[in-house]
């Protein structure tokens, strides 16, 4: 691998490495720039140090302490980080899934939420781009939306979770498939393919999973850009011209310092506000490119609500990836809804710890729990990626604690609103009909779950009402970017990861098309209306 | 009873059809295993395909010119156990959810496998008849015994190839190498579906593409292998790849029937 030196005035300093900062980091040095991308985490060789073991996988998750308040604190940690090189695509549920086309103008076409600056004919592109790059295993036809061209790879074969599914969408008459997945059903390269073994989302031990961390990552170390793992980054410098200069980080228990003529944040919703609120100067006072105050602000879950049962034959379900069937009808659909927005919901194949975390919750302890977990050959159950609504109350500040490094730590403020909540019972109750309807029995619903974090530095149009533009770069910064989920003005009811990386595709392109017309180190006059 | 003309062109046919017994056998014992016999007729084509093979065994020592009547039988049951296998793969198809979709039709009961079968026995049958024919113009089927036995290749090398296309695009394409039989193998029924209608010429062009099918089912299976050594754990973990990988015994069927081909091509010489 190539390294730089820190006085090396390298084009990009990206922080994070997951699906927006890996990506970036390949495309960018495949585009000839000079690329040095941080992480707080490890650099693992999955085949030498994976575990068939929950709990010591949870080395893959970002654990460091934060506070979580709001009428519906989130619980952080788990399904909603990752600390790792790859990012949190080390242990995605690989779900790879396209927006639907209004989303991108939910304001002006669906009547709520914001518009994204990016057409939906564009995003197309890079969507298949990012297929093609990680051989996306998806089914021949796919039911909802626009065409889109055949996925690379095959579907995967249906677990019993799936089937169950499948009846209960056949009995209520909606259109299910197979779920486009990022782990490859055929051999590609140095990946096997994969052999069901269930563990998808606490990392995958055969390199089936195309992850950031065996898809962009070596990709962009062949272009020539460097991979500093275990590096936290702390800080983004701002010279006096108002331009960035590099980055301050943590490695080795040492304090360094990156030159860099461009600082990519990509950190993911909770960190990337964090670490330009921490970075903020007498002349960006409340966090760089914060003009807007929109920092931080918008941050948007997704719904992750349950309903399980359980069948009189075995399931199994935790065998193959979890989430192998999906029906994105609710996404699609906008008649019969007491709620803007959408959801999709799939079939769940949790492992036991989890499995036993979310009878917890229900309130089984003891003999009960013990008595409850003898069926868990048996349980079945869906669970949706549901759209929450943007909402500036509900945001990323600094807490007046501190962290190892003597840094604030976050405080995420989250509350569902009443259309988030109606959204939630519509699901519940339309799949508890689809469970009833496939057999089975003693159902019950998990309330109380929720998923991916996005939002906190939306990009737009206009400056006022927006962190960063169509291309990712801060308004208030020329050489200041945000390339992850933070990004999302809206985040509908899929998986975010393919999205993320189509917009790190975009970014990459736009930023060459600017460097080849001179305008990357200086933002063009805008006019403004 | 005629001379003992056709015994040549019986051996040919025996071997065809012996080679598939085999493959049947061999496949259908590895995914029924995989299958865990859960319905007891996943049983009946292993024993059928067994009989077919040792009637293959008993006919090659065997230089009566007269058909022998437990080998036909065999034969006659081993088509039957073939069309009830599809019926019954097409039955397990289409009681799945979602039918005849994609899914199920990569993942369910696979419905050219039995076919395989079914052509053991059809080829078992011919040479049984050939024995029974005269050394000058055999007619088989209505035909000159060259025509239809041409034909009833053509139609197995395009059966094939539907299975085969089904199954390599089930694998996504992924190497380049999974084109040739889907290619080959169609072009190989054209063209002796060609030779068949145009009599008393060189047929070169079927031969080569027969040669070319019978090898490549050869290649095929260390393709094969080396797709098992591409899964995870390599041939280190056979007893599970061998199940999860390209099934081994698959690609010797296209042998089988180019060597059937080939076979018909050589009995033309008895037209004249």
């Amino acid at each position: 691998m190539r390294e730089f030196e820190h006085d090396d005035d390298v084009d990009f300093a990206i922080v994070g490495t997951g699906a927006g900062g890996g990506t970036l980091a390949c495309r960018l040095s495949e585009l000839g720039f000079r690329v040095v991308a941080f992480d707080a985490g490890a650099w693992w060789r999955p085949l030498e140090e994976f575990a068939s073991d929950e709990s010591h996988q949870k080395k893959l998750f970002w654990t460091d302490e934060r506070l979580c308040d709001g009428e519906t604190p989130l619980v952080l940690g788990t399904n909603n980080s990752g600390k790792a090189i790859g990012g949190s695509t080390v242990h995605f549920a690989m779900v790879s899934l396209r927006f639907r086309p209004e989303w991108f103008k939910s304001r002006s076409l669906l009547g709520y939420g914001a518009d994204w600056p990016l057409d939906w004919r564009e995003m197309w592109h890079y969507y298949t781009q990012v297929e093609q790059a990680l051989k996306i295993s998806g089914p021949l036809k796919y039911p909802w939306g626009p065409k889109r061209p055949r996925y690379p790879y095959r579907e995967h074969e249906l677990n019993a979770a799936a089937w169950v599914l499948a009846r209960g969408a056949e009995a209520l008459g909606i259109d299910w498939t197979s779920t486009p997945l990022a782990t490859v059903s055929a051999p590609r390269g140095h990946s096997p393919p994969c052999v069901y073994r269930g563990f998808c989302v606490s990392g995958c031990a055969t390199n089936a999973k195309q992850s950031a961390l065996v898809t962009w990552i070596p990709r962009a170390v062949a272009a020539g850009a460097e991979i500093r793992d275990l590096a936290m980054v702390t800080r983004i410098a701002v010279g006096n011209n108002d331009r960035v200069t590099g980055l301050e980080y943590i490695r080795e228990g040492q304090r360094q310092f990156q030159r860099a003529r461009h600082v990519v944040v990509a950190g993911y919703a909770i960190e990337t506000p964090r670490l330009l609120l921490l970075s903020a100067t007498s002349r960006f006072p409340d966090g760089l490119g914060n003009s807007s105050g929109l920092l931080g602000k918008n941050l948007m879950v997704q719904s992750n609500q349950a309903v399980w049962g359980v069948m009189p034959e075995e399931i199994r379900a935790y065998k193959g990836p979890p989430s192998l069937a999906i029906t994105e009808h609710w996404n699609y659909t906008d008649i019969g809804k007491d709620f803007f927005g959408g959801y999709s919901y799939m079939s769940q194949g949790p492992l036991p710890i989890v499995w036993a975390g979310a009878l917890n919750r229900r309130g089984l302890w003891g003999q009960a729990l013990l008595d409850e977990m003898q069926h868990y050959n048996h349980q079945v159950g869906l669970k949706i990626v549901g759209e929450t609504l943007p909402q500036e109350r509900n945001r990323v500040t600094l807490a007046d604690e501190k962290d190892a490094n003597g840094l604030p730590i976050a405080r995420v403020t989250y509350s569902f609103c009443d259309n988030d909540k109606r959204l939630i019972r519509h699901a519940l109750d339309f799949m508890g009909r689809a469970l009833d309807a496939a057999g089975v029995g003693d159902i019950w619903e998990e309330t109380n779950d929720t998923c991916h974090l996005n939002g906190t530095a939306r990009m737009g149009d206009d400056p006022r009402c927006s962190v960063v533009d169509g291309d990712c770069r801060s308004w208030d910064i020329p050489n200041l970017w945000i390339c992850d989920g933070s990004v999302f003005p809206t985040v509908g009811g899929v998986n975010p990861s393919l999205t993320i990386q189509a917009i790190a595709l975009r970014t990459a392109d736009r930023i060459a098309a600017l460097a080849g017309r001179g305008e990357l180190d200086r933002r063009p006059q805008k006019k403004m209306s | 009873m005629q001379a003992p003309g056709q015994l040549k062109a019986a051996h040919s046919f025996t071997r065809s059809s012996s080679l598939l017994a085999w493959s049947v056998l061999a496949d259908s014992a590895m995914e029924h295993y995989r299958g865990s016999f859960t319905n007891p007729a996943m049983t009946l084509p292993l024993a059928s395909s067994l009989c077919a093979l040792m009637a293959g065994i008993h006919s090659s020592g065997d230089s009566r010119p007269r058909r022998h009547v437990v080998r036909h039988a065999i034969y006659w049951s081993a088509a039957g156990i073939g069309i009830a296998g599809t019926a019954f793969h097409c039955y397990n198809i289409g009681k799945r959810p979602g039918g005849w979709c994609w899914n199920n039709l990569f993942y369910a009961a696979p419905i050219g496998a039995p076919m395989a079968l079914l052509l053991s026995g059809v080829f078992g049958d011919v040479a049984e008849r050939m024995r029974e024919k005269p050394a000058v113009q055999p007619r088989l089927l209505g035909l000159p015994a060259w025509q239809s036995t041409a034909l009833l290749c053509a139609a197995g090398l395009l059966g094939t190839a539907g299975e085969v296309g089904l199954l390599h695009l089930r694998g996504s394409f992924q190497h380049r190498a999974m084109y040739a039989p889907v290619l080959l193998a169609p072009a190989a029924a054209t063209l002796l579906i060609h030779a068949a209608a145009v009599r008393r010429k060189p047929h070169w062009a079927a031969r080569i593409a027969l040669l070319a099918a019978q090898w490549l089912g050869v290649i095929g299976v260390l393709f094969h292998a080396r797709g098992v050594a591409r899964s995870q754990g390599g041939w280190r973990n056979w007893s599970q790849n061998l199940l999860s990988g390209p099934p081994l015994p698959a690609p010797p069927s296209l042998t089988a029937l180019a060597m059937a081909g080939i076979a018909a091509l050589r009995l033309e010489k008895a037209e004249s």
